[in-house]
């Protein structure tokens, strides 16, 4: 089941359909009891009733007309009495029985001063509940007979029927409002869990910087556990960024001074020691480079690619001064999801790639979709299709890197792989390279 | 050509202030931020060299200061790093021009040359007028056509005159951008270079390009 409240929810029905089914079989069976026990109790004082009304005449017992229970004098009352001898024979039939007859069903007598109760089946159909109780007449000749009184079991059906009608509907309206009770406390504490769920989609949509610390105490570690590698992820990043800034800076200030220093050297170790530096300088450039590209486990907020570019475009025209430069920038402004740092670099690189190798014009298109393309055309010389693997290879060394293009590219490709995008080649109808970059949107 | 350069690295500021100072600049030197503001609140430069990685005070916030406080100058920034983060920073904040480290010595004078040039409203490193070609790439004169060898300091004053063909240039002014701080400024010694650069173009057929205002200083106009 995949959600926690669906879980929930399922578990206390279970619970809850149990509990109330078994409440209501013990209410059920409990009150059927009573209601039994109630009928044997009414029948009993029947037969209390025609015990104190027999009259022994002439070795045979006698009952007046007008019997202590009305229900035996009156026809269709559903209750009926009679006595039997010791012998099986029917020695006498309360007036309700005459008038009504049927057939009398056959149950063994109970012993001497003891009741038998049970629930019987006429033969003509119906059910009834039957009550013996055998008596020792001392004074009469036939000393041994048994009353039996048998009642109509319909009334007492009924009212255990209609107590189980009151009581399932009870049941019922308890089952729904525990269950909307159930439901709201539920969703009441489940609020904490649904918001975090929330900021955490928000999180990696890059609209939060956290998830925030308002949460019950169950979920606050876990609150307080994720913001810390949220931010320490993001410190992380941004020391390693800081470290790599240092380390590029202590390298190549003392790779300026040497390069610089050869001059004084003799012709042949100028060559040599410019060589080696030379492939110090690109290798130290790459990897560093490469080092900084982290990818980042948090997704990115998407950046507007038009604004960076404008800014990149900006400074590229102080930078080329001296150089005219027609730029055409054309498209939607598009937003890419990446850190905006890595961004700047990629368009960097391949803007000044363009600025540099054109003749005189530069175009810019950003085209929007996903992936987000941003085409960068120049009408210089372009890369030869040959070059051009070889120089978008990813993780190249640094170099085997295409003079000029080289450096840069690898890095725009190292950069575009690891936000997830990629960077192909190809020709513009300005006459040089198409670079088209692919961001992930 | 006066220039500020502040760099924190020993060696490389040593090593750059020699290669400008043989290329004819005149450096003043900072090691951090700080002095760095220092120098280019005091002083009027042509341009700066500002490495974006200074202690004490860091290369953007240098440059911001300089440029609240209306220093005009062109700046070219050093950056280690090479990230267009700072490239961008930097531009944006008011610098003209980046160069990213290791670099050559040659690439950076060019640059500062071009910088230097463009500040003064020149567009093309060859700088024409009244038969006089200066070509400030290739540091050489010609007259008429014919080349005329100059030496380094007589360049450099016939350099920042035709920068500043626009205006009278006054003379401590021309001791302030061709001399280091320390030179004891006596302006008979800019006189004697100006005679003979007078003499110098006066033989190639231009008459007299260089004009005295009286009590001001030199104004460039040459076929007047």
């Amino acid at each position: 089941m995949g959600s926690l409240q669906a879980r929930l929810m399922a578990t206390s029905a279970i619970a809850l359909g149990t509990f109330l089914a078994l409440t209501g079989w013990v209410l059920e069976r409990s009150f059927a009891a009573s209601v039994l026990a109630g009928a044997e109790e009414q029948m009993r004082g029947a037969i209390y009733g025609l015990l104190a009304a027999a009259q022994e005449r002439d070795g045979r017992l006698e009952f007046p007309a007008e019997l202590g229970d009305p229900r035996l004098s009156a026809p269709e009352s559903g209750w009926y009495a009679y006595l039997q001898t010791a012998e099986g024979a029917v020695a006498w039939r309360s007036p309700s029985l005459l008038v009504t007859p049927i057939a009398l069903p056959s149950a063994m007598r109970p012993s001497p001063g003891s009741f038998r109760f049970r629930g019987a089946e006429l033969a003509g159909g119906g059910d009834v509940y039957q009550l013996g109780y055998t008596v020792i007449w001392e004074d009469a000749v036939d000393a041994e007979m048994t009353f039996w009184l048998l009642a109509d079991a319909r009334p007492f059906r009924a009212e255990i029927r209609s107590f189980r009608g009151s009581v399932a509907a009870g049941l019922a309206g308890a089952t729904l409002l525990l269950a909307l009770a159930q439901l709201a406390a539920l969703r009441w504490g489940l609020l904490p869990v649904r918001r975090m769920t929330q900021r955490i989609g928000a999180l990696r949509a890059g609209q939060r910087e956290d998830i925030g610390a308002d949460y019950p105490r169950e979920l606050a570690g876990l609150a307080l556990t994720l913001n810390r590698f949220v931010s320490g992820e993001r410190e992380s990043r941004e020391r390693h960024r800081r470290a790599m800034g240092n380390l590029a800076h202590s390298l190549k200030t003392p790779l300026t001074v040497l390069k610089n220093a050869v001059r004084r050297l003799s012709p042949a170790e100028r060559a040599l020691f410019a060589e080696q530096l030379e492939r110090m300088e690109t290798t130290v450039a790459h990897q560093l480079s490469r080092a900084v590209v982290a990818p980042s486990i948090l997704p990115r907020q998407p950046v507007h690619l038009l604004p960076l570019i404008e800014r990149l475009l900006r400074t590229l025209d102080k930078a080329y001064a001296d150089k005219p430069v027609a730029v055409e920038v054309r498209g939607a402004d598009a937003a890419a999801r990446g850190d905006e740092r890595d961004l700047l670099e990629m368009l960097g690189n391949l803007l000044e790639n363009a600025y540099k190798f054109c003749v005189s014009r530069v175009r810019v298109a950003v085209e929007d979709g996903n992936p987000v393309r941003v085409h960068v055309e120049d009408d210089g010389l372009g890369v030869p299709a040959g070059e051009r693997e070889r120089v978008l290879a990813r993780g190249a060394r640094a170099d085997d890197a295409h003079a000029g293009h080289g450096i840069g590219l690898a890095m725009v490709v190292e950069l575009a792989t690891a936000c997830g995008g990629g960077l192909t080649l190809d020709d513009s109808d300005l006459g040089g390279a198409r670079a088209t970059l692919a961001l992930p949107r | 050509m006066r220039l500020l350069l502040v760099e924190d690295q020993m060696l490389l500021r040593a090593q750059i202030d020699k290669y400008l100072r043989d290329d004819g600049f005149v450096v003043d030197m900072a090691g951090d931020g700080v002095e760095g503001l220092y120098y280019g609140r005091e002083y009027d430069y042509d341009a700066a060299v500002i490495d974006l990685g200074l202690p004490k005070l860091n290369g953007i916030d240098l440059i911001a200061q300089l440029r609240a406080e209306s220093r005009a100058f062109p700046i070219l920034i050093l950056t280690a790093r090479g990230d267009w983060q700072d490239k961008v920073a930097g531009l944006e904040t008011g610098a003209d021009d980046y160069l990213t480290k290791p670099f050559r010595m040659e690439e950076l004078a060019a640059r500062l040359k071009a910088l230097v040039r463009r500040a003064a409203g020149h567009a093309s490193p060859v700088l024409e007028q009244g038969g006089l070609r200066l070509d400030t790439a290739r540091r050489a004169l010609a007259v008429r056509g014919q080349p005329v060898a100059l030496t380094a300091f007589e360049y450099r004053v016939l350099e920042y005159l035709m920068l500043h063909g626009d205006r009278v240039v006054s003379k401590a002014e021309l001791t302030a951008h061709l001399y280091e701080q320390d030179f004891d400024r006596d302006s008979n010694v800019i006189e004697v270079f100006v005679g003979r650069l007078r003499k110098k173009l006066d033989a190639g057929g231009v008459a007299n390009p260089i004009r005295t205002v009286r009590g001001e200083g030199y104004l460039f106009s040459p076929g007047a």
